[in-house]
């Protein structure tokens, strides 16, 4: 009886204790989102107290994919972008937190250089920075990036007597070369999340491994690999999510153009076929990648 | 020694020799891709524009002025922007990790009717990005209040980056109560029923017995937290309609600039030597975190590795 009633004083104070966040997400959250859900189905316009809505149905959905021209282009790139460097981001975090997790000399100023972008890497300054290094009429930028983009990988396989790459493979080396920066500077919180697995992983593991005479290689796909694979899903939702809510995108950008013309309804349905999308390719991908995954703890 | 062990031996050291220097090599040129903007960003800072046309010029001025800094701190009002932008920006970081940490400790520890749908719910706040709710929440905070009874004008006024985070929905909430939800969790259940038993309420559990425990923690949640609020410029633009903090002066650094420094026609600048400007005006805004990290930079590492965030 007497824990009955404890455990009942426990669940209102649960309630208590997420009260603060229960208001502020009715308010701040589902509200909007049901009214941006209505503005996308309907005629916008600014009313003398507040917005005046009236129905109007899918047009705005049908606008944005086949009137808006730019939309659907960008909406498209956009896409394609996030589908090729994502895994490319994912990737080369894992292999620098692999090398920052060994010891050696300078490991903490390495790993401190390595997160720096997280401080920055998310505010107008990137885009100052990036916007300098690519676009603007910048002769040091351009000396910095022609150290990239001249095709040196194809030189130095030239050099080392390979000719027989393709085309193809050329250009995805040069795709990867070209865009060091960006891969660089947006895998700084990836590469923090996987050296936060890695130290997870029990030194019985390791040791199990060694004793049983398991090389680096076989050492990383057996042992290491495994027991990242729960983070390397985390990593891609984040990953994706940031490319997605990122200001400097394009597809937001151009959403943020129509706004400014005051076409909120269209606005609001060019905001929600994108989350659409997305949030469908990480649905598919966690769903997917759900049996390939180990977890130590089956509960979690 | 046999011959054999020697062979072993040398062949060990050859290839840790190679992978040492591979490593460093590595590690080195891509410190670099990182390091270069800043590095071009002091640079650029200390020198005068006509060297932005002096293709001798790679990285070291050859006319050393510190006036660019001084023009763009006068373009920038940098002063009060800085003093806003610490106003808003601790102020609501601390009171979001407060918010933050007492809701994930709600949601850790303590199991009520509903608990999964609003863990949904929480997750659908991270996924849903602020730039599909910002209008409605521009007009929410423009007509404050019950329909039909009451309403205020909040925008430009700091309530409107206050209040979200007070109620636990600031900047980037969700992703740091997932972080606490998952610290406390952490936490053995034995510390909350000794001192249930010891007859402190459950609020007080939290204060004195849970929270000296999350001390690192709620340092690193705060850190991300200023991040995250020094950084925007999307939330503040849409809220703010003068320019008040560091985020969105350094993004109309443009037209800023161009009111304050060239408004007389005859000043003809091109884009490239605008550079210096622009370089300046990231270089001082992002100064303050720069040096916070630097100082705090082992709390931020480290503690953010050993803590297991994501476990």
């Amino acid at each position: 009886m007497k824990k009955r009633s404890y455990e009942k004083r426990k669940q209102l104070y649960g309630y208590g204790f997420i009260a603060l966040w229960l208001i502020g997400t009715f308010i701040f959250f589902i509200i909007p989102i049901v009214k941006s859900l209505i503005y996308s189905l309907s005629d916008v316009n600014i009313g003398n107290k507040s917005m005046v809505t009236s129905f109007s149905g899918m047009k705005n959905y049908y606008n944005a994919l086949f009137s808006d021209r730019k939309y659907s282009s960008v909406l498209w790139k956009t896409l394609k972008e996030t589908l090729w460097k994502t895994p490319l981001i994912i990737i080369f975090s894992l292999f620098i937190a692999v090398i920052l997790n060994n010891k050696f000399k300078g490991r903490t100023f390495f790993r401190a250089v390595f997160f720096l972008p997280v401080i920055i890497a998310t505010g107008p300054v990137y885009s100052i920075i990036s916007g300098d290094m690519a676009d603007t009429g910048n002769i040091h930028a351009e000396q910095f990036s022609t150290l990239f983009s001249n095709n040196l990988v194809g030189e130095l396989l030239q050099f080392l007597g390979i000719y027989g790459i393709t085309e193809k493979m050329n250009d995805y080396i040069i795709l990867i070369t070209d865009n060091i920066f960006s891969i660089v500077w947006s895998s700084g919180i990836q590469i923090i999340i996987f050296l936060a697995a890695l130290q997870n992983i029990p030194t019985s593991a390791r040791e199990a491994a060694e004793i049983e005479g398991a090389g680096a290689w076989d050492f990383f796909w057996k042992i290491t690999f495994p027991y990242v694979s729960p983070f390397i899903l985390a990593n891609f939702i984040f990953t994706v999510i940031d490319a997605f809510s990122n200001p400097s995108n394009a597809v937001m950008k151009r959403i943020f153009e129509i706004r400014s013309d005051l076409n909120f309804g269209l606005a609001a349905a060019m905001a929600w076929i994108y989350f659409a999308i997305v949030f469908i390719i990480i649905s598919l991908v966690s769903l997917i990648s759900r049996k390939m995954i180990y977890y130590e703890n089956e509960e979690v | 020694m046999t011959d054999e062990e020697k062979k072993y031996r040398i062949k060990t050291n050859i290839s840790a020799f190679f992978i040492r220097f591979f490593r460093y090599a590595l590690l080195i040129g891509l410190s670099f891709i990182i390091l270069y903007p800043i590095i071009y960003m002091i640079s650029c800072s200390f020198r005068e524009r006509s060297d932005m046309n002096d293709p001798t010029v790679m990285w070291i001025p050859r006319n050393f002025t510190l006036d660019i800094i001084k023009e763009t701190m006068q373009a920038m009002n940098f002063g009060e922007t800085l003093l806003n932008t610490l106003v808003l920006n601790i102020g609501c970081c601390a009171v979001q990790v407060i918010s933050c940490a007492v809701t994930g400790y709600g949601f850790a520890r303590f199991n009520f009717r509903g608990k999964k749908i609003l863990l949904a719910i929480l997750i659908f706040t991270i996924l849903v990005p602020i730039q599909v709710i910002s209008l409605p929440l521009y007009t929410q905070f423009r007509y404050f209040g019950i329909k039909g009874i009451f309403s205020v004008n909040l925008i430009d006024t700091f309530a409107c980056m206050y209040l979200p985070a007070m109620l636990g929905n600031g900047i980037r909430s969700g992703l740091i109560i997932l972080i606490f939800i998952q610290f406390f969790k952490g936490l053995p259940r034995e510390l909350e029923d000794a001192a249930c038993l010891d007859g402190c309420s459950p609020f007080s559990t939290f204060i004195r017995v849970m929270l000296p425990n999350a001390f690192s923690f709620v340092v690193t949640a705060f850190l991300f937290s200023v991040v995250f609020y020094w950084n925007d410029s999307y939330v503040s633009s849409t809220f703010f309609t003068n320019n008040q903090t560091i985020g969105l002066m350094l993004k109309n650094l443009d037209s800023q600039l161009s009111i304050a420094l060239f408004n007389n026609a005859n000043v003809n600048i091109s884009p490239r030597e605008q550079i210096v400007w622009m370089q300046a005006g990231c270089l001082i805004s992002i100064l303050p975190l720069l040096i916070l990290y630097c100082y705090l930079q082992k709390y931020f590492t480290e503690s953010i590795v050993s803590s297991g965030i994501v476990s």
